[in-house]
């Protein structure tokens, strides 16, 4: 190991922030090591007096080598800034984590990535456009990145799985503080078939600073960021503001103006700050990728009611009390309709009885 | 002078015979009550004594002694008054009252005589009975309750100076004639129909099949989606009460002294909805007196639980074991009581705290954790006993005011009838007489799937992510489905329709 990126290993064990190790770093000049951060005399103002002497005491050989052995026992991999393996896409930019702790496959991260992020509390129209970008997305070969919260990042990684594509969730808390605790089996399942990393050391907790500074990460990682609903107050603006920032491009999903939850990305077409997208071969044209996969409508054969079912639901979801006043068949007969055709991946159930075509 | 008269008590719905022994005899006057008696019982003195005195009798000015036998039970209540009454009374030897012990006496005395209604006398009567009592004296307004048991001969009467007459033969009292308990039954039609609702064509027959089957059924929906009018329909597709039935109910209401005075008997399944303030205490019963609670008085009928989550979750918790075994303990101080409490649970709740979660018209302006926070009330033992999860809109305007004509309860009740007609048959050997309680082994013995169908199950277990305790019910209640059609076999279309029903095991919450 490099003498700067052991520096770096040392220092990923303290909560310092990014503002203090830029400031440590400045100062080593170009030879960074352990030795010449004890050598210099600023360093105790800059990092504080007691942390000075902590650092001090776990700096020896033995120290850092027991360290890393107890990561890797947790089966987590420390990428530092001066890392080989530290991906090309974080690299170049300004404000590039120094540190990432990774659970799972970290070739992930050289990968043609597109995020998609928006509101923890989606619509029902949300949720189907997230799932049928995701699928789209991830049935290219893309990677879907997205940061574990509620709503649309969980339905995102979800789907990703569920299709058996990859997904990288990056946390707003360490490794072993996944928020929300509700997403803990969520992250297991990402931790095996994809990647969950995290800027922060593994005990530490999310802070209500952490997860603007985690979208930066999310919108570095990617090649585009996807706003599916997001309201103009949420913290996906953070997301999309970082993307633009460092050049990403912005893709938005046109929704109903008078939709709160559609005011982002409705906003982000009107301005041009972003592409505006209404399928996924938008996006993937846009990346010079093919489309893998033939029209649906064609794989499926489909019996006189369920075809019923099926019209009805052509322009849109429509609820239980619809569907069974149109129909010319009984409820029960409907309802076991319904339940069929959703097991074939042909309509899907939302909430409050509302049921659309995948 | 020593007399002895025959009463009876209660414990729980249970009655136990009671002794009421006087003994007059010269010394100061004073009036003594042993026995284990509670307040009520040792205020009798007061009413007693102005009862005989009103009445026109001599009270002797002797010491009175009452023992209450057995004397080692407790007992609570005024319906020894008129025993103590006559008791005292037949030792005057004057009045010459001589076939007083060949009667067991219920009734409460006021001070100008009068005989008033006491609590729980149908479940004494039937007690009494059991162990070989044939002639009862009782007050003249319990007279409905007694006459729905046959085989004893009943007396009701009015006030005290009656009842004296009566002993010696110089009154005339006409027995309490049995009553037709058909006649009540038919009488009864003030209830919601189901025409009434418009739309919900999904929950109806959702409640179609809980009743049918006897399943637990949970409504989520927004508030003003007429979760609780489809819930107050419910009781009129229930299948009619038997005369078993009917007497175990009345017994309980008897005893909690809820019963109506003017058809004497509970005729039509009870409808029990506590409102979620309602104490942990008042739902299972208790109290010093171990009384019956609200679930015991929702047995053999409906207990609707509107807005779930808002019950606190210890209240919930507690529904666990009567869910379970039918039965519920009410262990207190004064007494242990087993109280029956088979009920079907019908409970509402909305999806979140605000009530607009998936609504298309509103927005729901919760947060994921407040929404996790509220469906986690739900504790999962109490989730599994709940078979049928139903999720219900707000009806439109449209519907609201469409000509369309919904099917009435009458119909709807013929199929459940039908339904638990074969039920019956199935389970003719065994405890249980509907779907929803079935074992283990009857689950497999009665609910196969065909090929299809248990490949339906599968991938819906598979792609519909539902939780692994939803295995059996679902079973159940294709079972269900398929007896509402006749059919001896589970179809396919039986199982997939259930599947439809288990909304609460799917993740798309929050």
């Amino acid at each position: 190991m490099r003498e700067e990126e052991k520096f770096l290993v040392l220092l990923s064990q303290f909560e310092l922030s990014i503002k203090k190790i830029d400031n440590i770093i400045d100062k080593l000049g170009s030879n960074i090591c352990i030795d010449d951060f004890f050598a210099s005399k600023d360093m105790k103002a800059i990092v504080g007096e007691e942390l000075y002497a902590n650092i001090k005491i776990c700096a020896s050989e033995d120290r850092l080598r027991t360290y890393l052995k107890s990561l890797s026992s947790l089966n987590i991999k420390l990428l530092t800034r001066f890392s080989d393996d530290y991906p090309q896409k974080l690299a170049l930019l300004q404000d590039a984590p120094y540190f990432l702790f990774c659970k799972g496959d970290i070739s992930l991260l050289e990968e043609k990535a597109v995020s998609i992020v928006g509101s923890r509390t989606p619509s029902n129209y949300g949720r189907i456009m997230t799932d049928r970008f995701t699928e789209g997305l991830v049935k290219a070969g893309v990677v879907v990145i997205s940061g574990l919260a509620y709503g649309v990042d969980s339905i995102a990684h979800r789907k990703a799985l569920e299709v058996g594509g990859k997904t990288i969730a990056v946390l707003g808390s360490g490794l072993n503080n996944i928020y929300p605790a509700e997403h803990t089996s969520l992250a297991k399942e990402i931790e095996e078939k994809g990647l969950l990393i995290s800027e922060y050391c593994p005990s530490m907790k999310a802070t209500r600073y952490t997860f603007p500074q985690r979208n930066r990460i999310i919108a570095g990682l990617s090649d585009g960021v996807l706003i599916t609903e997001a309201g103009l107050k949420s913290g996906t603006v953070h997301t999309k503001d970082f993307a633009l920032d460092y050049g990403k491009d912005v893709f938005a999903l046109p929704g109903n103006v008078n939709s709160e939850k559609s005011d982002l990305p409705n906003a982000i077409i009107k301005s041009g700050q972003g592409q505006c997208v209404t399928e996924v071969g938008d996006i993937l044209e846009y990346f010079g990728l093919e489309k893998n996969s033939q029209k649906k409508e064609h794989a499926f054969e489909l019996c006189l009611e369920e075809q019923e079912i099926v019209n009805l639901l052509a322009d849109g979801d429509k609820n239980i009390e619809f569907l069974s006043e149109k129909c010319t068949f009984n409820i029960n007969i409907l309802n076991s309709y319904l339940t069929t055709l959703e097991i074939r991946g042909i309509i899907r159930r939302l909430p409050a009885g509302f049921y659309s075509l995948v | 002078m020593l007399s002895k008269v025959k009463s009876f008590g209660l414990r729980g719905i249970e009655g136990f015979m009671v002794d009421v022994e006087t003994d007059v005899s010269n010394g100061l006057p004073k009036f003594d009550i042993v026995g284990l008696a509670d307040t009520a019982i040792k205020e009798a003195k007061e009413r007693v004594r102005t009862a005989i005195k009103n009445s026109g009798f001599e009270y002797p000015t002797k010491k009175i002694t009452i023992n209450l036998a057995p004397a080692d039970v407790k007992k609570e209540g005024t319906l020894y008054d008129l025993a103590i009454a006559i008791s005292i009374l037949a030792t005057d030897e004057e009045l010459g009252l001589t076939n007083h012990n060949r009667f067991v006496m219920l009734g409460e005395l006021s001070f100008d005589g009068q005989i008033k209604r006491v609590k729980g006398v149908l479940p004494l009567l039937i007690a009494a009975r059991k162990q070989g009592y044939k002639k009862f004296i009782v007050p003249l307004e319990n007279a409905l309750e007694a006459g729905f048991i046959g085989g004893i001969d009943v007396y009701p009467i009015s006030t005290l100076d009656e009842c004296v007459r009566f002993l010696k033969g110089e009154a005339i009292v006409n027995k309490v004639e049995v009553c037709d308990f058909d006649k009540v039954v038919s009488s009864n039609e003030d209830m919601l129909d189901f025409s009434n609702v418009k739309g919900q064509a999904r929950a109806k027959r959702a409640l179609e099949i809980a009743a049918a089957g006897g399943h637990n059924l949970l409504m989520i929906g927004p508030p003003g989606s007429g979760k609780s009018m489809l819930a107050k329909c419910f009781s009129s597709i229930l299948p009619d009460l038997t005369f078993e039935e009917a007497l175990e109910v009345t017994k309980i209401h008897s005893v909690a002294g809820e019963l109506d005075l003017k058809t004497g008997i509970v005729a039509k399944r009870p409808f029990r909805s506590p409102h979620h303030t309602a104490s942990t205490v008042s739902l299972t019963g208790g109290g010093s007196n171990s009384k019956p609670g609200e679930i015991s008085l929702a047995h053999n009928g409906v207990l609707f639980l509107d807005e779930l989550p808002e019950y606190t979750r210890h209240t919930i918790e507690t529904l666990r074991q009567p869910l379970e075994d039918g039965v519920i303990t009410v262990a207190r101080a004064n007494a242990t009581v087993v109280y029956p409490a088979t009920f079907n649970l019908i409970a509402s709740m909305n999806p979140c705290p605000c009530g607009n979660f998936g609504s298309k018209d509103r927005d729901c302006r919760c947060t994921p954790n407040q929404i996790h926070k509220y469906l986690a009330k739900l504790s999962g033992p109490i989730m599994d006993r709940i078979d049928i999860h139903v999720e219900v809109d707000s009806v439109s305007y449209d519907d609201l005011h469409s000509q369309k004509e919904e099917e009435n309860s009458i119909n709807i009740k013929k199929r459940v009838d039908r339904a638990r007609e074969i039920q019956l048959k199935r389970f003719k050997n065994s405890k249980n007489y509907c779907n929803a309680k079935m074992s283990v082994p009857q689950t497999k013995k009665y609910c196969v799937l065909d090929k299809t169908g248990e490949n339906i199950l599968r991938t819906a277990f598979e792609k519909l992510k539902l939780s692994a305790r939803a295995n059996d019910r679902l079973l159940r209640l294709a079972r269900t489905i398929a007896d509402l059609e006749g059919e001896e076999n589970i179809l396919p279309q039986h199982i997939a329709e259930a599947i439809g029903y288990r909304s609460l095991d799917r993740k798309y919450w929050g």
